[in-house]
């Protein structure tokens, strides 16, 4: 109970002290603080680097090397910079221009369609593994399961000087350490293939382990009810066992799209020349505003936000089994 | 004509290096239309039995015949089976209808035989307008009728269920019994139903197979169970609450066992000779308050026993008697030969601690060998005839 005298204590001292005396009596409040605090700064770092794409793409061509993106605002005599960068102009048609000068729309439509390709073998071999992994039980299963785990530890890039001589189709492939030849691979440089193949070996790790997870939880019963009623061990995975692992699958899938959707290294080395006819992701068609001489800053922003739009409605469309799937998996086992 | 066979039907499991043998050389021969109960203790291996008849585990040796097929190594879905789960297994992603009919749609079936068969599966487990429910929507006993629709509807040879009323609540699981019952009678299907309560065996079944440690220990209809269990264990399982066992040893005339004897001639029973030790199963409901010893066609002599604890169950009460010298309550383990349990009309004014005379029905007492557990007689014969045994006298040993 506040007497007179405590009101007045209270109230000489600075806010913080009275805060801090307040936050004391119900901790809750410091940890709402907290949490606001931490929302602010993802929000913050996740969001700036969109709005900035925004303020690059709107800024016509010739305002953009020209003066700084932070105004001076003169508010009621007082002269200062606004702490936010702002568009110098309004140039919406660089959304248009961006499919203008280079076929961007193809460009999306490679990575979409290499996402996709990729995302339905992961989903696939990655469903078998993860039943093997998940439901039966084998001697040296732990093990494997470490092999897989190790080799997705490898950078991507240890494997990028054999794979593109295998896909260069010009030698034919020998036992290592002799010139023994075993068989001359087709050229698939410039294909689908040669990007699909690798994405598929080093996405599928990730989705292994998370169908492993979500596989392994679906109670035996299930599996035994459905092969009395009719079909194999592969009919019960994909007419039981997956679907009731809907969220697991869902991250797994997402994650795999995402990944792929995003990727550069391999397929900017798979394909020879950034042009969309030689299957050339999204990254490739950016890079395609870049001349020797020019760097077109407001187009490449639009067309990184042209590109990012696909993910970003697949993820709100997702996100919900997303977020079920990562924490239920986490969860259990 | 779906009669199921199993001849040395053996299971091992490789437990990390120990050999686990989970069914040991099961020889059944099931004829079509049997309800047959595999009745055992947890770990008897009467679910691996199932499961192998099922397909689900294939045994390491022996084989399963269903009709005039072998079927040892087929898939379960060849094997015209049905199967009812004891965790229920219906589908959470499907409704009630799709549940139903995921079998026929499976093999095809055309649409409106489909219909027709869900529907008749509905109506015989009065399911009728739940058939766009989803199963968590529905009552644990709703879940089950689901359960036995989806195995009834694809009318297979033979049905096998397994420990389907566990999950269920008392009430609903007798209720559910007489459902079965009733189904079998409409079905006239083969029923192998795996159970671990010996209760639902002897109401369900045609026969009972006793099932111990992987062995088959007796396969006959439930009162033969009952009333000439082959064995110590048969004997200890069926019926509850189960069979005093006392150890005795077996004397020219008599039986002796450490608190009191049992006349009777050893001469006139094949398997038994003098000398022998026997385990004497004497039911609760055969032994007698020594004022009825009149009513009681062969009584044994009178013995003496204080009363422990008195159970009333309402239409009986269950006395346990203690033997011998009454101090024995005090020790912490106490022998079973100096205890009995004794079934006790409900109005009698027995109460704990008194010391009272009881008679043991020798017409209705089993003795098996104690060393193999192998049942030797069912009744005792009476070594004189009526009236010298109604009057000779056996001693409480102290």
């Amino acid at each position: 109970m506040a007497t007179p005298t405590d009101t007045q204590e209270q109230s000489s001292d600075g806010p913080l002290q009275r805060w801090t005396q307040s936050a004391i009596q119900d901790p809750e409040k410091v940890y709402r603080a907290l949490f606001y605090a931490a929302m602010v700064f993802f929000l913050v770092t996740t969001l700036f680097p969109f709005y900035w794409l925004i303020v690059l793409a709107v800024t016509p061509e010739g305002n953009l090397l020209s003066g700084s993106f932070l105004p001076t605002v003169n508010l009621f005599g007082v002269s200062g910079t606004f702490p936010l960068p702002v568009p110098k102009g309004f140039n919406p048609g660089a959304f248009v221009t961006v499919f203008e000068q280079v076929p961007f729309h193809l460009y999306m439509l490679n990575s979409f369609a290499l996402a996709v390709t990729t995302t339905v073998i992961v989903l696939f071999v990655a469903s078998l593994a993860g039943y093997v992994f998940g439901r039966l039980r084998f001697p040296g299963r732990a093990l494997l399961m470490l092999g897989i785990l190790a080799i997705s530890y490898f950078p991507p890039a240890a494997f990028v000087i054999p794979l593109f001589q295998a896909f260069a189709g010009n030698a034919p492939i020998t036992v290592p350490f002799t010139s023994i030849p075993l068989f001359t691979p087709p050229r698939m440089l410039n294909t689908p293939g040669s990007m699909v193949l690798p994405f598929s070996a080093l996405f599928m790790p990730l989705s292994i382990f998370i169908l492993t997870t979500f596989y392994g939880q679906i109670p035996d019963g299930l599996e035994d009810a459905a092969r009395v009623e009719g079909t194999t061990r592969l009919g019960a995975l994909f007419r039981v066992i997956m679907p009731l692992s809907a969220p697991g699958v869902a991250t797994a899938a997402v994650l795999t799209f995402i990944a792929v959707y995003n990727e550069y290294f391999f397929s900017s080395i798979m394909a020879t020349s950034p042009e969309a006819a030689k299957w050339s992701p999204i990254v490739g068609g950016i890079l395609s505003y870049q001349t020797q001489y020019t760097t077109q800053f407001n187009l490449m922003a639009a067309a990184s936000i042209v590109g990012v739009l696909p993910v970003v409605i697949l993820v709100i469309v997702a996100q919900e089994r997303i977020v079920s799937g990562l924490t239920s998996g986490a969860l259990k086992e | 004509m779906a009669r199921v066979r199993l001849e040395h039907v053996t299971k091992r499991y490789d437990d990390q290096g120990d050999v686990v043998t989970a069914v040991d050389d099961m020889n059944l021969d099931i004829d079509h239309g049997e309800f047959i109960c595999f009745v055992g203790p947890s770990g008897c291996g009467k679910s691996t039995t199932m499961e192998t008849i099922a397909g689900l585990t294939i045994p390491t040796e022996g084989e399963i015949y269903i009709g005039d097929r072998e079927v040892t190594n087929l898939p379960p879905k060849d094997r015209g089976i049905a199967m009812v789960f004891q965790n229920i297994a219906l589908f959470p992603h499907m409704d009630v209808y799709d549940n139903i009919s995921f079998g026929l749609r499976l093999r095809d079936y055309p649409q409106d035989e489909i219909d027709r068969r869900v529907e008749r599966a509905a109506d015989i487990v009065q399911l009728e307008g739940m058939l766009n429910r989803m199963p968590e929507e529905m009552s644990g006993g709703q879940r089950q009728r689901v359960a036995i629709a989806r195995a009834i509807v694809r009318e297979p040879d033979v049905f096998l269920m397994d420990e389907p009323l566990a999950n269920l609540d008392a009430k609903l699981k007798v209720h559910m019994r007489t459902e079965l019952q009733r189904l079998h009678k409409e079905l006239d299907t083969t029923i192998i139903y795996v159970t671990h309560d010996q209760e639902e065996a002897m109401t369900l079944s045609d026969r009972i197979a006793v099932l111990d440690s992987g062995q088959l220990q007796q396969i006959d209809p439930p009162l033969t169970c009952y009333n000439e269990p082959d064995n110590l264990f048969v004997a200890g399982f069926i019926g509850s609450p189960s069979m005093n066992f006392v150890e005795g040893t077996v004397t020219e005339t008599s039986l002796e066992t450490p608190n009191f004897s049992l006349e009777f001639n050893p001469s006139s029973i094949e398997g038994i000779g003098v000398g022998d030790s026997v385990t004497l199963g004497i039911r609760p409901e055969d032994i007698y308050p020594g004022e009825l010893k009149s009513e009681v066609p062969d009584p044994s002599g009178m013995i003496t026993a204080t009363t422990d604890i008195l159970e009333p169950m309402g239409d009986e009460i269950f006395a346990y008697l203690l033997l011998g010298d009454g101090e024995t309550s005090m020790s912490q383990e106490l022998a079973t030969n100096d205890q009995l349990l004794m079934s006790i009309d409900p109005d009698s004014d027995l109460e704990e601690d008194d010391e009272i005379g009881v008679v043991i029905d020798r017409r209705n007492v089993h003795l098996f060998d104690s060393a193999t557990g192998d049942a030797i007689v069912h009744d005792l014969i009476p070594y004189e005839a009526e009236g010298t045994a109604s009057s000779s006298e056996v001693e409480s040993d102290d």
